[in-house]
């Protein structure tokens, strides 16, 4: 199975495909320039007391440094642009009422993230739960009713859409492993720790996602020579 | 270094640069391996189509105004418990410390008290009491059987390291709920123990819940 057998014609949607793959480097290195990995940690030290101190120019920094990836992150797991924005601001919340009980065991934006993916599927549930409810309530008033097919409004999806739907069949941890380490661009160390995983539990975890993905977005046998007819 | 094709995945899940170079090399010879390659990478370039990192220019005042407006609820907590103890007199601040104490001592005179030997009549479960509880138990565990057979094909092949340690705490739930069995077995109407089984039993059906969460 190579990249011709995905269901997506990859190098239409992302042109460039061909000429980038030659510089892409799955291997992320663990090793940080030492000068830049040590200012990183006293940047984090440094927002994380100043967060404790109750000074809100440091939640302030906090978003302009992260926040669009907190807010990308919780759209990918919630579906939804304003869930998204919900989740953030309850994370910057639950910061603000945490802060005192963080110790530094892991990076404060380590801690952050892990506050905002424990949001994000907290709201995942409580909606689920509304949908049953709604669910059972439309279902007493219309069980005749005829209801669209799934997949038939995205028998020609984008690549997002074809991905977005692909990720929800994935378990929880292989979906939010990707989307850490492939989309918003975590290392290994830093994902065992947001999701209380080990380091090597997190690397397999990525393996068995991409695994199925690539199983999921391969088109069934003998489709192009359907579509050739 | 020399890379195989039998080498692929693992240097897919945790290869070294180093390893990574030496697959690169040996996919220009192996059109297996270059296919495969080329897929593996193309989903990583996928992903940035998950990537949008626009600024949301309303967010952060809605944030801003929010942390604002619970910095304020704490602080006033915190000036409500500062302010009633501050504007007492000193005399009275000397004496609710005093009370104070005083409960802390009682209390502490009232846990270490001497033990009597134990009054078990609560605590020991009358016959027909006894006959319900063998029943739910007996449902409960049908059901649990029934979730364990749910988890049963991923626990027999775990295909992660999770799925290993998921399997080893359930064996070792399942020895434990042996034990308490057994010792239920010998003293039937203890309710302390029947209430320690339970707890058995509802962590073993959160931890086979969680495997089949994760099945899903």
């Amino acid at each position: 199975m190579g990249i011709m057998g995905l269901a997506l014609a990859w190098e239409t949607r992302i042109p460039s495909v061909a000429q980038r793959e030659r510089r892409v480097e799955p291997f992320r290195g663990q090793i940080a320039a030492p000068d830049a990995a040590e200012a990183g940690r006293a940047e984090d030290t440094a927002l994380a007391a100043a967060c404790r101190s109750g000074d809100l120019r440091a939640y302030e920094r906090l978003y302009s440094l992260h926040g669009a990836r907190m807010k990308n992150l919780a759209r990918n797991i919630l579906g939804s642009p304003t869930d998204a924005e919900d989740a953030v601001q309850e994370t910057f919340l639950k910061v603000q009422r945490g802060i005192a009980s963080f110790r530094g065991q892991s990076s404060f934006v380590t801690w952050t993230f892990r506050i905002l993916v424990n949001t994000c599927y907290d709201a995942r549930r409580s909606r689920l739960r509304k949908k049953e409810v709604a669910a059972d309530d439309e279902q007493q008033r219309d069980d005749a009713a005829p209801r669209p097919e799934p997949h038939a409004a995205v028998a020609h999806p984008s690549l997002r859409m074809a991905l977005e739907r692909a990720l929800a069949k994935l378990t929880r941890h292989q979906r939010d492993v990707f989307l850490l380490y492939e989309v918003e661009g975590f290392r290994h160390a830093e994902i065992s720790s947001m999701l209380e995983i080990s380091e090597a539990a997190s690397k397999n975890t990525l393996f068995q996602a991409k695994k199925n993905l690539r199983q999921m977005l391969e088109p069934p046998r003998g489709s192009y020579a359907a579509g050739a007819r | 270094m020399n890379v195989t094709c039998k080498d692929r995945d693992r240097i897919f899940e945790d290869g070294t640069a180093a390893e990574w170079i030496a697959l690169e090399g040996h996919a220009e010879t192996c059109a297996s391996c270059g296919e495969e390659l080329r897929s593996w990478k193309s989903l990583s370039l996928a992903a940035a189509a998950l990537r949008d990192h626009a600024e949301s220019p309303a967010l952060w005042p809605r944030i801003h105004q929010a942390l604002t407006e619970q910095a304020d609820a704490i602080q006033a907590r915190r000036w409500s418990w500062r302010s009633l103890i501050g504007n007492l007199p000193l005399s009275w601040q000397a004496a609710a410390a005093t009370a104070f104490v005083a409960v802390l001592m009682i209390s502490a005179g009232w846990l270490l008290r001497p033990n009597k030997p134990p009054v078990q009549q609560g605590s020991l479960l009358k016959s027909k009491g006894l006959t319900e509880v063998e029943h739910a138990e007996s449902a409960y565990v049908q059901a649990i059987d029934k979730l364990a057979a749910g988890a049963k094909p991923q626990l027999d092949n775990p295909a992660t390291p999770l799925m290993a340690n998921y399997r080893e705490k359930l064996l070792v739930l399942d020895s434990a709920i042996d034990d308490l069995r057994a010792q239920a077995g010998q003293n039937p109407s203890n309710a302390h123990l029947r209430y320690e089984l339970l707890a058995m039993y509802q962590e073993k059906q959160r931890t086979l819940e969680e495997i089949l969460e994760e099945k899903r």
